[in-house]
């Protein structure tokens, strides 16, 4: 029961932090003092208070997209080992489930955008559906790697690398952690993928795709998106942590890795450009690149050595 | 058995009473004929679903077809339950689709009897199992299809569609021939039940008699690279015919399939992998091809590609557990993939009917002249919206549920020993995966560009919600797709009846009731979904009263004279994701440059042909129009010729029977 309030706490309100701490961190490298870590929660507040302007062209469909994108990523949430190492729901193949639950919210986002007519939020739809059309196959292909390796079909496998895999289990985690990483960068819109702070339209991908979003709707869509980064987060914390650490220390080093992946998303973000848009495609296939390579170092694992 | 031939006799009375009766009361007619028999035929199907024990009867005909016997299997009640339920819904959309076409000279007498000659013939084919009786309502399922796809025979493009459909058909049926052929040289018999002995005690050239049924059958159901008669037929065809060829009858090839695997028992390695191979490239193929398709039927066709696909990589997974002594991969392989059957029938049809629709009213199905249909149809446009999102197999839709199921059985049906396996595997699952963005990819752009937005091109003043009679199908349709999606238990349950045929008893028994069990959680997670939807939309609307909500156009940018050709249309969508893949299609270019000091008239359009026809049915087509080129000498018109070569024949046959019959 606590680890089960914990994680919710856990996930409502971590996702502010670790958008503050990237903009703090970005502030750090710019050398300018920043906002306060807490002050993406006080603008979701303000957000909240707020009414809002929608564009004549749009439908139910644009209306009702932002609570059911906060529903979908909630409830992938709850498949995913948060703090305590254990997730809400245990159930097989839930990495399946997962990025398919993920699927609708995106499915809704890319027809909300194209709801508004708009040609800037038609681009972003199609980059976003055409990356992901590279990015789901290679997170399949890690995911059923690793449950291969141990034999376990839930989020848990990613524990259990170095048990069943011994001294190539840390190559596999260094891998998986860069795949899990690409895929955060990329389902989260940071730099080098997306740039959510740009200022012009044609270059964004996923922030075009909300233009016309505004008042609560929008404050519901920046939290979705930090819930997002928050489960990605928690999956390459799942990576590092062992499991056999007691809850307390799992929790400690839980929050601790949230806290320097965002440091490091804010450092990526401070130290380089966004990609044009044609290397993007380059930087995915480094995803699949990586998920091949663990496959090769399971098929080596369980039928080699 | 008495109620299976009451039910026969209702869809004959019909086929016959449409004839005489007046052109409004036909199609009438022909859908309580068609519900009635659909409601009866459910009796004896769900019985034998429940009970899982088979029951037939053996008609003693003449002596040239022999013993008949009709059984409905646990194999064969499904395809009924489909086939009723789906022809029926299709019906009752008709009366409202073809309502236009009433009492304009067309030949809707000849349309109503096919279409429930059609639905005869297909029952006939999932019960009937004697060979040659079985071909006899394959051919007759074949022909009246063919019949119905060419209900607008005087347009040149439904004529030539429905010709290159029939010869499809018939090179389909020559090696389903092939198949019958050689089974019945080897076993003497007619009947299915001596088939059935002879593959399963390791009948010689089972491999081969598999595969030529496989291409037979492959061909009627779509798989690449036999699908090339399926993106023109659908589109030439009246939308509930193509919903029902769609969602039901190319069906019978998958279960023509089954049927022979039925009799296989034990499936070899290498058939099974090349069925899951095939499967995974029409799945890849299928749904490449409908990204690039404008056309929204012809975009359609090419998904039931995509879906065969998937229903074939779920038989494939089963077959390679069955090879491997998996059962695990066995029992979640062919329950998901029978599974999808019904799953595909439901969505396809739904989308089909509600493109149908929009064509009605719009007389376009150039999706790039549309935009902005879901103030004009609301309810259309939500029931493609669902019937999208189900295709996409994203939950908690039915869709969901038979693609998780094939995920589980390739993802536990990894195997400790065979390293092959392993890694086809875990590559038919990123397939799958692909598969999955790429549908969402197409069909945001389907249900995008067609309802949302503002109009492209077409004048939407005049256009109405269609009626009731065509809502009312596509709302069951989509309350079916939710239903199965949140309630799979049930369903996943009936469809693992049939599927235990495959991996009989035993071991499967313990899978099954794991199945039972996760599936049930499935259902519980969905739950949860469903009312964390609900409190958040509760909690949205609290949060909203009060606020300021203002209208404006839409954010252009700073340019505020934003016009509707402005808006993104379905080439720009697709393109970053075709151009990206250049080198498997082929751009046709159609341009005329402007010209001069008063440049008059110019265009440029872009078509994307389908590469297997490019490259290897036209060479093979042309090949053969050379070779028969040699033989118009022969064909001179002269009659007395004729007779000449006639009585040639005659006395070649002749010395021929004395030389070799001696």
């Amino acid at each position: 029961m606590i680890s089960i309030c914990l994680n919710i706490l856990i996930l409502l309100l971590a996702p502010f932090l670790m958008i503050g701490v990237i903009k703090k961190t970005k502030a750090f490298w710019a050398g300018r003092k920043g906002v306060s870590i807490f002050q993406p929660f006080w603008d979701f507040i303000r957000l909240m208070k707020k009414g809002a302007v929608i564009s004549e062209t749009t439908s139910w469909v644009f209306r009702y997209t932002p609570v059911i994108g906060l529903a979908v990523v909630i409830f992938a949430a709850l498949f995913v080992p948060l703090a305590t190492g254990k997730a809400i729901i245990n159930i097989p193949f839930a990495f399946v489930l997962f990025s398919y639950v993920l699927g609708l919210g995106k499915f809704l986002s890319l027809l909300s955008a194209l709801d508004t007519g708009s040609s800037f939020e038609g681009m972003g739809a199609s980059r976003e559906a055409c990356f992901s059309t590279i990015v789901e196959p290679a997170f399949f292909i890690t995911l059923a790697s690793i449950a291969a390796l141990s034999q376990n079909y839930s989020f848990e496998s990613l524990k259990m690398i170095l048990q069943n895999a011994g001294g190539y289990g840390y190559i596999i985690i260094a891998l998986a952690v860069v795949t899990l990483f690409i895929m955060l960068l990329i389902e989260c819109c940071r730099v080098p993928v997306d740039d959510p702070t740009t200022h012009l339209e044609l270059t964004m991908i996923h922030e075009v795709m909300i233009l016309d979003n505004s008042g609560i709707d929008l404050g519901l869509i920046t939290w979705s998106a930090g819930i997002k980064m928050l489960i990605f987060g928690a999956l390459i914390a799942n990576l590092l942590i062992p499991a056999a650490w007691a809850w307390w220390a799992a929790v400690l080093a839980f929050l601790a890795i949230l806290f320097i992946l965002s440091i490091i998303i804010g450092t990526v973000e401070s130290s380089m450009a966004r990609f044009r848009m044609t290397h993007v495609y380059e930087f995915i296939f480094i995803m699949s690149i990586t998920a091949l390579l663990i496959l090769a170092l399971v098929t080596y694992r369980v039928y080699g050595g | 058995m008495g109620i299976y031939f009451f039910s026969i006799g209702m869809l004959l009375l019909g086929a016959i009473l449409s004839i005489f009766v007046k052109e409004d009361w036909k199609l009438k007619v022909c859908t309580i004929c068609s519900l009635l028999s659909a409601g009866l035929m459910l009796i004896p199907a769900i019985n034998v679903m429940n009970t899982g024990v088979p029951f037939g009867i053996i008609l003693h005909t003449s002596p040239i077809l022999g013993n008949i016997d009709i059984v409905i299997d646990a194999l064969s009640a499904f395809f009924l339950i489909v086939i009723s339920i789906m022809s029926s819904l299709g019906l009752i959309y008709a009366n409202g689709y073809m309502k236009p076409y009433l009492n304009k000279g067309m030949n809707i007498s000849s349309h109503c009897f096919f279409l429930m000659m059609l639905i005869l013939s297909m029952i006939m084919v999932v019960t009937v199992q004697n060979a040659l009786f079985f071909l006899i309502v394959w051919e007759i399922m074949s022909l009246s299809s063919f019949f119905l796809v060419i209900f607008e025979g005087e347009k040149k493009e439904v004529l030539s569609a429905g010709i290159k459909y029939l010869v499809y058909m018939h090179i389909s049926m020559i090696f389903i021939l092939g198949a019958f052929i050689l089974l019945n040289s080897y076993t003497g018999s007619l009947r299915f039940l001596d088939y059935l002995s002879y593959m399963q005690h390791g009948g010689a050239h089972a491999n081969l008699i598999f595969a030529l049924a496989f291409i037979g059958f492959g061909i009627k159901a779509g798989f690449v690279p036999f699908h090339n008669w399926l993106p023109d037929a659908h589109p030439a065809a009246p939308s509930h015919v193509s919903g029902i060829m769609s969602g039901v009858m190319i069906k019978t090839g998958i279960y023509g399939i089954l049927r022979f695997l039925v009799f296989w028992g034990t499936p070899s390695k290498v058939v099974a992998y090349a069925v899951l191979a095939i499967a995974v490239v029409s799945a890849l193929y299928g749904v490449l091809y409908a990204i690039t398709q404008h056309d929204i039927k012809r975009l359609l066709a090419y998904h039931s590609i995509e879906n065969i696909g998937i229903i074939g990589i779920g038989i494939g997974v089963g077959m390679l557990g069955l090879a491997y002594g998996n059962v695990f991969a066995a029992v979640f392989g062919f329950t998901g993939g029978i599974l999808h059957i019904l799953n595909h029938s439901i969505f396809k049809e739904l989308l089909f009917f509600a493109a149908g629709s929009t064509y009605l009213k719009t007389h376009t199905r150039n999706i790039e002249l549309l935009g902005g249909l879901i103030k004009k149809m609301p309810y259309t446009a939500l029931l493609f919206i669902i019937g999208s999102i189900a295709i996409c197999g994203i939950p908690p839709f039915n869709g969901f549920i038979s693609e998780f199921l094939i995920y589980a059985g390739m993802i536990k049906g990894i195997p400790a020993s065979s390293i092959n396996l392993f890694i086809v595997l875990i590559m038919a699952i990123a397939a799958l995966a692909m598969v999955g963005t790429m549908a969402m990819l197409c069909f945001t752009k389907a249900a995008g560009i067609m309802f949302l937005g503002n109009p492209r091109g077409v004048n939407l003043d005049n256009v109405t919600e269609v009626s009731g009679s065509m809502i009312f199908p596509m709302t069951v349709l989509a309350f079916l797709t939710f239903f199965i999606g949140m309630y799979s238990q049930y369903f996943i349950s009936y469809a693992s009846v049939p599927a235990s045929m495959f991996t009989g008893g035993g071991d499967a028994f313990g899978t099954l009731m794991y199945l039972n069990e996760f599936t049930g959680d499935i259902s519980c997670c969905f739950m949860v979904f469903l009312a964390i939807i609900v409190v958040l939309l509760v909690a949205r609307y609290f949060l909203g009263l009060g606020k300021k909500l203002d209208k404006h156009v839409t954010w252009g940018c700073g340019y505020d004279r934003a016009n509707n050709h402005m808006q993104y249309t379905a080439t720009s969508y697709a393109n970053l994701f075709v151009s990206t893949l250049k080198p498997l299609f082929k751009r046709v270019s159609h341009i005329k440059k402007p010209k001069d000091l008063f440049p008059q008239e110019a265009y440029y359009e872009q078509n994307i042909e389908d590469i297997e026809e490019a490259y290897i049915v036209k060479p093979l087509v042309m090949l053969d129009e050379k070779f028969l080129a040699k033989f118009e000498r022969i064909q001179n018109g002269n009659i007395q010729q004729y007779i000449l070569f006639g009585l040639v024949f005659l006395i070649l046959a002749i010395i021929g029977m004395v030389y070799f019959g001696g």
